[in-house]
């Protein structure tokens, strides 16, 4: 087993130990869409539920129905929808910055994390997060905002070229070189939070730079861990969409449902196994030994010649 | 008579004779120097038509599966023209032979010199910037979007150098930085059933490709590049500006064009290929003839795929199949070539043959505005690296553009006035065409599940600016580029293809064929389609007509309530656990509503819980009205328009009620969204934290 497969089997590990989260955070995903798609939802319904020519939608997918749906008046500017959605998705960002730090020491954790230090570790590490979130925010969108503007760049100079084929190969390769490049800051300021979290860490400064020094050291292993994970993620969407196209018939509402939320259950799981894979990191290679004393035997007068009672040493005890 | 009698006689007389007309040609030949001011117009007239007597249009049917000509030719264009790819200018000289059929002298010839359009004060780009055009948003000006069409030179045979009298015209809207058309004034007027001969020298700068001509990095399609002169119809010149929204009008004839470019070129134009010649100067000059038509196009590209082996047997002889595809589209060479078949067929046996001998279809460079786009026997479609097989696009393209050979090509209407004479009709064939090729709701799409029909996309383009314009608007009229694509392509089709539900489909298409058989080779007024159709239906359309076409009113009719009680409410004692008794009588109520101003008579389908299903009709003359029935059974729904002809109504949603909910329509709507936010949730959540 090489190294990278190492930190995918004990990140996983991890995630498996707590497959709880996954579910918490499913749950929170679910409702806080629910809130967001009500205004959606009142519209449609408003719309279709007593015309017979919505009955198109049900048996197939008629794009022009559902053009002709959105373009009524009754359903409104398409911002009174989306809007909600949208707020109820940052929303969820917000939770996940809240909960994240519970979740990491409970991966941290080689027993089941008690609900009171999940919720001690979040409120111990909100404000932590949040200059994080500030920091990576500025650096990740910075970079992002550089490398998409290159991109344009070289997007206008192969629009020039009379091969048609290389716009598309200079947007793939562009996107890709993108797609790696924003990985590693993240892996980076995972590695941060991680950091702040574990080590208790006050100093959100410090901990950037132990992240990024290590992201830098081991940029390999990590980045091949999170590609496996993402490439995973990207097979659970497409191969649940073939499913779902496949295998729901399209006047089956309830089957629709189960595939479509099974598919967004499973899609939770790659980014988990990417903080599993992070933990498992932290644990070997960033967190400092703890300067333990040689033991030095006082001298003693004279051996005692009672039995010796032994005990357990301090560091194996369950933490 | 003896004959030493006749041997002095026949010189005497052969002398006489000669002499006599020798000092009446004398006369004739000085006649345009000695009129050089004429006393009066008939004089100056007829000094003209005698001086056209050599002058003719060809009957020549080298580019028509005809033994003779098939349109009444009004002009002969001879252009030798040298293309210089790398300033993309176009240098040339042009003889236009016109031949005055108008039945009146005519004492000046407007031109169109449409390149001109692309300069920043031309009417075109003013119009462009308030209200949108197809390609460019010309937020800036940049250079490379500047176009000219200039005469170097105007000679008009027997009437000499007329260049000094070229000038500007703004007869649309007085602008006067616009120059696309050019009006010059001759001194002796051209009598009617002579002909004249232009000489002219002209230089075409084409801009970076917009309005489907212009090059694109080292493609180029000469569309509109060249002067052409007006029409002359109904009594006056038609030669309007060249607007952002607007197409072309030109008379019929024949086209001799030479095309002097690089070697490496691969060239596709209008007509037949008669000549190719290399030259010392690593060019070469390529000859076409196009006989019956109204315009010339060219492209040339190093980088075509040429396919040339297809032939379609038509009607009236075989025809050529000419695709010039992009490298990197080689793999839709076999989808091109099947539609444009298909759509061949299809106008053959729907509405007249297709008379020429070939079609050339050019598959345009990409992210060029030259997509899409007609000239005669010439068509550009238009397609991507990546084109699923289930998302007919191309198909699209080539069938409407095909179309047009028809509505445009042949039926040659005035595009300037009445675009939807060309554009409408077309989409509205291009609706039939695709329906029966492709399938009713499949035409557009039909991809992993998701489909969509061209006559929902016709529909949907109108509906959104239904009460913008009337259709017959000048193109040029229209309240903004969305407003002229919606009502000219998408309201015409939807009201042919309600028309049908009035006439019937068939004798819809009886009129339709009878148009173009009546029609082709001339340039029908609006007044001229509809008739044809009250004609052939034998039906009085004037109130159809007079609010579809001529007006504005929009159509939305809505089953406004529907109820039902029982009779003997008054008796009804029962909780509300308690079965209804199958012997109830109810009382029932549908009400319908015309909500906008659009009247038209429609049908009504009631369904009732037990089955029953009645039809009713209603002339819709009145704001709303009630049907009432006393049955034992209650209204379970009522649809207005239950056969689904009517393609007008802006808001199918409520042309039906149903008294029970059904939400299933809404939820799977709902998940739909749900997922999408569920998973833009998550993925925010993956980079942002």
């Amino acid at each position: 087993m090489n190294e990278n497969e190492g930190l995918l089997s004990s990140g996983w590990s991890r995630v498996m130990r707590n497959k709880r989260y996954i579910f918490w955070f499913y749950i929170l995903n679910v409702l806080l869409a629910w809130f967001g798609a009500g205004a959606f939802n009142n519209q449609v319904h408003q719309i279709l539920d007593h015309s017979l020519h919505a009955n198109r939608l049900v048996n197939g997918f008629d794009l022009g129905v559902l053009m002709e749906t959105f373009s009524r008046p009754e359903f409104g500017p398409k911002i009174t929808s989306a809007a909600p959605a949208m707020h109820f998705a940052f929303f969820f960002l917000l939770m996940t910055a809240l909960f994240l730090p519970g979740v990491l020491q409970g991966y941290a954790s080689t027993y089941r994390l008690p609900r009171e230090d999940f919720f001690r570790a979040c409120g111990r590490n909100l404000w932590r997060f949040i200059r994080l979130m500030i920091v990576a925010g500025i650096v990740m969108g910075a970079v992002a905002a550089a490398l998409f503007g290159l991109h344009g760049v070289l997007e206008r100079k192969a629009a020039e070229s009379t091969n048609e084929l290389l716009l598309p190969e200079v947007q793939f390769a562009g996107l890709v070189v993108i797609f790696l490049v924003m990985t590693a800051l993240r892996i980076w300021f995972d590695l941060a939070q991680t950091d702040v979290v574990l080590s208790d860490q006050r100093a959100v400064r410090k901990s950037i730079g132990s992240g990024f020094r290590h992201m830098w050291r081991s940029l390999g292993r990590l980045l091949g861990s999170y590609l496996v994970t993402t490439i995973v993620a990207a097979i659970i969407l497409v191969a649940g969409l073939w499913v779902w196209m496949k295998s729901v018939p399209p006047d089956n509402i309830v089957g629709a449902v189960v595939v479509s939320q099974l598919i967004l259950l499973f899609l939770l799981i790659p980014r988990f196994w990417q903080r599993g894979v992070v933990v498992s990191y932290y644990l070997h290679n960033m967190v400092e030994p703890i300067a333990v004393q040689p033991f030095a035997p006082a001298p003693v007068a004279a051996p005692a010649p009672t039995p010796v009672i032994q005990s357990t040493p301090p560091e194996t005890q369950e933490a | 008579m003896k004959i030493r009698w006749m041997i002095l006689f026949f010189p005497v007389v052969s002398v006489v004779i000669i002499s006599v007309l020798v000092k009446e040609h004398g006369a004739n030949a000085a006649s345009p120097q000695t009129v050089a001011a004429p006393a009066s117009k008939s004089a100056a007239v007829a000094a003209a038509s005698n001086n056209s007597g050599m002058l003719a249009i060809p009957d020549s049917t080298l580019a028509i599966n005809s033994p003779k000509p098939m349109s009444e030719r009004v002009v002969n264009y001879e252009i030798d023209a040298k293309y210089d790819a790398a300033k993309h200018i176009v240098d040339a000289t042009e003889v236009l032979t016109y031949h005055n059929l108008t039945g009146q002298a005519l004492d000046h010839f407007p031109f169109h010199l449409y390149q001109n359009a692309f300069q920043p004060n031309s009417t075109w780009i003013r119009e462009a910037k308030i209200a949108g055009s197809r390609d460019v948003s010309y937020e800036k000006w940049e250079a490379k979007e500047y176009g000219s069409e200039e005469i170097k030179s105007l000679e008009v045979v027997g009437q000499g150098d007329l260049t000094s009298q070229v000038q500007y015209i703004q007869p649309d809207d007085g602008n006067k930085d616009d120059k696309t058309v050019v009006d010059v004034h001759l001194p002796k007027a051209i009598a009617p059933g002579s002909y004249v001969q232009f000489k002219i020298a002209f230089q075409t700068n084409f801009p970076e490709t917009q309005a489907r001509s212009g090059w694109k990095r080292d493609f180029v399609l000469g569309g509109q590049w060249f002067p052409k002169v007006g029409v002359f119809w109904h009594g006056a010149w038609n030669c309007h500006q060249y607007h952002a929204f607007t197409e072309f009008f030109a008379d019929f004839g024949v086209y001799d064009v030479k095309l002097t470019l690089p070697q490496f070129e691969v060239v596709g134009a209008s007509g037949v290929k008669i000549g190719e010649v290399i030259n010392a100067d690593n060019t070469k000059t390529v000859t076409y003839h196009g006989d019956d038509i109204h315009d010339f196009a060219w492209t040339a590209s190093p980088r075509y795929k040429v396919k040339e082996d297809g032939v379609f047997q038509g009607q009236m002889g075989p025809v050529q199949m000419r695709i010039l595809m992009q490298p990197a589209h080689w793999n839709q060479v076999e989808r091109h070539e099947r539609i444009l078949r298909e759509s061949l067929e299809h106008f053959e046996s729907w509405y007249g043959p297709y008379p020429y001998k070939t079609i050339t279809l050019v598959d345009p460079e990409p992210d060029s505005a030259a997509g899409g786009m007609e000239y005669p026997t010439f068509i550009t479609g238009e397609t991507s690296w990546f084109a699923p097989k289930g998302f007919y696009e191309l198909e699209l393209v080539v069938e409407h553009e095909f179309g047009h050979q028809y509505w445009y090509g042949m039926v040659a209407t005035n595009e300037f006035e009445d675009a939807w004479m060309d554009e409408g009709i077309n989409s509205y064939t291009e609706v039939k065409v695709l329906d029966s090729i492709l399938g009713k709701k499949t035409s557009i799409m039909n991809l992993a599940g998701v489909t969509m029909g061209e006559r929902e996309e016709q529909r949907l383009g109108y509906i959104g600016v239904a009460d913008l314009d009337p259709i017959a608007e000048k193109a040029y009229d229209y309240y903004s580029f969305n407003s002229y694509g919606g009502i000219t392509y998408g309201k015409t089709a939807s009201v042919l293809l309600t028309l049908e539900s009035i006439i019937g489909e068939d004798t819809m298409a009886k009129a339709m064929r009878t148009y173009f058989m009546k029609y082709r080779f001339t340039h029908p007024t609006k007044e001229d389609f509809l008739n044809t159709i009250q004609e052939v239906s034998g039906k009085d359309l004037k109130w159809y007509f007079d609010q579809a076409i001529y007006g504005s009113p929009v159509m939305d009719y809505k089953v406004l309530r529907v109820e039902s009680y029982p009779v003997n409410w008054y008796e009804q004692k029962k909780s509300a656990f308690q079965k209804e008794d199958k012997n109830t009588v109810y009382r029932s109520y549908v009400w319908l509503q015309r909500k906008e101003d659009f009247v038209m008579p429609v049908d009504v389908e009631i369904n009732f819980d037990d089955g029953e299903k009645v039809r009713e009709h209603w002339d819709g003359v009145s704001r709303w009205t009630r049907f009432t029935y006393e049955k034992k059974a209650k209204v379970e729904s009522a649809e207005i328009d239950p056969d689904h002809k009517i393609q007008i109504d802006r808001t199918d949603f409520n042309n039906s009620y149903t008294e029970e909910a059904n939400p299933k329509p809404a939820r799977k709507l709902e998940n739909y969204w749900m997922f999408v936010t569920q998973w833009v949730a998550q993925a925010l959540a993956w980079w942002a934290v």
